[in-house]
């Protein structure tokens, strides 16, 4: 292949041309490069131009924004991990962020990237429908807000389309006054994607009776999949007991997971049960 | 076949070489440049064999193309004597300082941090990196940051030991 080039335009409308086609429609994003740079060393990607957007400011940043969060799609998730206002706010974005790879993998990729590669069994996209969150998309046509779940379409595909460029994540401010609890599941090694990742966000009243949930799995199907019949089965109860075996029944139910080096189809549906049973358990014993 | 140019600082130097196809840091260094310490092991970042600093952090250097480190300032186990005698003029923000990397060196040696020495480049530079940015890390800091710089001869209690070492050290607690 030949070697690509490197263009870092400077502001959003200038790297929306560049996609838009000045470039020849050969761009692809580079947005910290931990998924594509992978491809590119194995031949399986090979763009004629490399589209970084660490120079587009309009893209960086963390800041708090109506009680919740607006996250730049340039940010790393090492600064994620590291934000006090996301561990103020949602610590366990914060946690979960803090989990993906190792350090110099944290230190180069960013959100924005982490979303668009579409691995079914990254760790945020769990997190983030759990909390809610809703991610914004902007072309030279127009901007487009879609929540997180309607963004993925399949293993390493998204909605967005080639001109579009995810340009930030909004975290809503519901979601900080829920208690929120990520756990994976990676048995061969931390570093690893998990076999299965488990996100539930809970309103619970004064007397532990959850009055609103939201549930989402990782790892176990061609996406994250949020998994309404579980969130109904906690509804209207304290969690505890049957309320919450009834829920992890649902999960196993619904998710879709295939076999893998990470474990069998039905290991997969089994432990995406256990770990939903262990979060909601965590999530009772907090209150 | 179009051959691009890139121009970065490797240890301090301006450098200038041609690079081909999809070529990335670790092989720019070591192959362009013949900088051999930097090694290449995984190739997807999650081995730490090729650990270099980058501009003020640590980060896998087969994960960077070169047409990426272009202008950026990287530095490999073969700048390392450079820094600790402290010939380094115009250093980069947040470079570790010669003392400690003398610290890290030292206790690396000391406490048997290296067996076959293949990770010792990338665990070095990690090590280095961390301490800097934070001198007294917990033992759980330790961990998290070093996770990802695997040792095949599994030779980690020295390794931990060298940390402890280095950081006490380079900065002693104030209540013994």
């Amino acid at each position: 292949m030949k070697t690509p080039e490197y263009v870092t335009p400077t502001t959003l409308r200038e790297a929306l041309e560049l996609l838009s086609g000045a470039g020849g429609g050969e761009a692809v994003v580079w947005a910290g490069g931990t998924g594509l740079g992978p491809l590119l060393r194995r031949g399986l990607a090979s763009p004629a131009v490399l589209l970084g957007l660490e120079k587009v400011g309009e893209l960086g940043g963390v800041q708090p924004a109506d009680g919740g969060l607006r996250l730049g799609a340039t940010v790393r998730l090492r600064d994620l991990q590291r934000s006090p206002v996301v561990a103020a706010r949602v610590p366990a974005l914060a946690d979960a962020a803090g989990r993906v790879g190792n350090v110099r993998v944290r230190s180069l990729a960013t959100l924005g990237g982490h979303l668009c590669h579409a691995d079914p069994a990254q760790d945020l996209p769990p997190v983030l429908v759990a909390l809610g969150a809703r991610v914004c998309l902007v072309s030279l046509r127009g901007t487009r807000v879609l929540p997180l779940e309607e963004f993925f379409v399949g293993p390493l595909q998204t909605v967005l389309s080639p001109e579009e460029l995810l340009t930030e994540v909004w975290v809503p401010g519901e979601s900080a006054s829920r208690n929120t609890v990520y756990a994976r599941f990676a048995p061969r090694s931390p570093e690893d994607y998990p076999t299965v990742g488990v996100a539930v966000s809970v309103r619970l009243d004064p007397d532990g009776v959850c009055q609103e949930a939201r549930v989402a799995v990782g790892g176990a199907g061609p996406t994250v999949l949020r998994i309404t019949a579980a969130e109904q089965a906690l509804v209207g109860g304290v969690l505890a007991g049957q309320r919450i075996r009834d829920a992890a029944r649902e999960v196993e139910a619904a998710v879709d997971p295939w076999d893998d080096s990470r474990g069998s189809a039905e290991y997969k549906r089994a432990m995406a049960r256990v770990w939903t049973e262990r979060v909601l358990q965590k999530l009772a014993d907090e209150v | 076949m179009s051959a691009r140019t890139v121009e970065l600082f490797v240890n301090g130097r301006r450098v200038q070489a041609p690079v081909e196809g999809a070529e990335f840091l670790a092989e720019f260094l070591r192959e362009r440049l013949g900088l051999a310490g930097t090694k290449v092991g995984c190739g997807i970042g999650a081995c730490g064999l090729c650990t270099v600093w980058m501009d003020g952090q640590v980060v896998s250097s087969c994960l960077v193309p070169a047409v990426v480190a272009a202008g950026r300032h990287v530095w490999t186990v073969e700048g390392l004597t450079d820094l600790a005698e402290g010939r380094v003029t115009d250093a980069p923000p947040g470079l570790p300082s010669p003392q400690l990397v003398q610290a890290v060196q030292r206790a690396f040696v000391q406490c048997e941090g290296l067996q076959c020495g293949i990770c010792t480049p990338g665990q070095v530079w990690a090590v280095c990196a961390l301490l800097s940015e934070e001198p007294r890390p917990s033992e759980e800091r330790v961990r998290e940051f070093l996770a990802g710089n695997l040792c095949r001869c599994t030779g980690y209690q020295g390794i931990l030991r060298a940390v402890r070492q280095a950081s006490e050290e380079w900065a002693p607690s104030e209540d013994p």
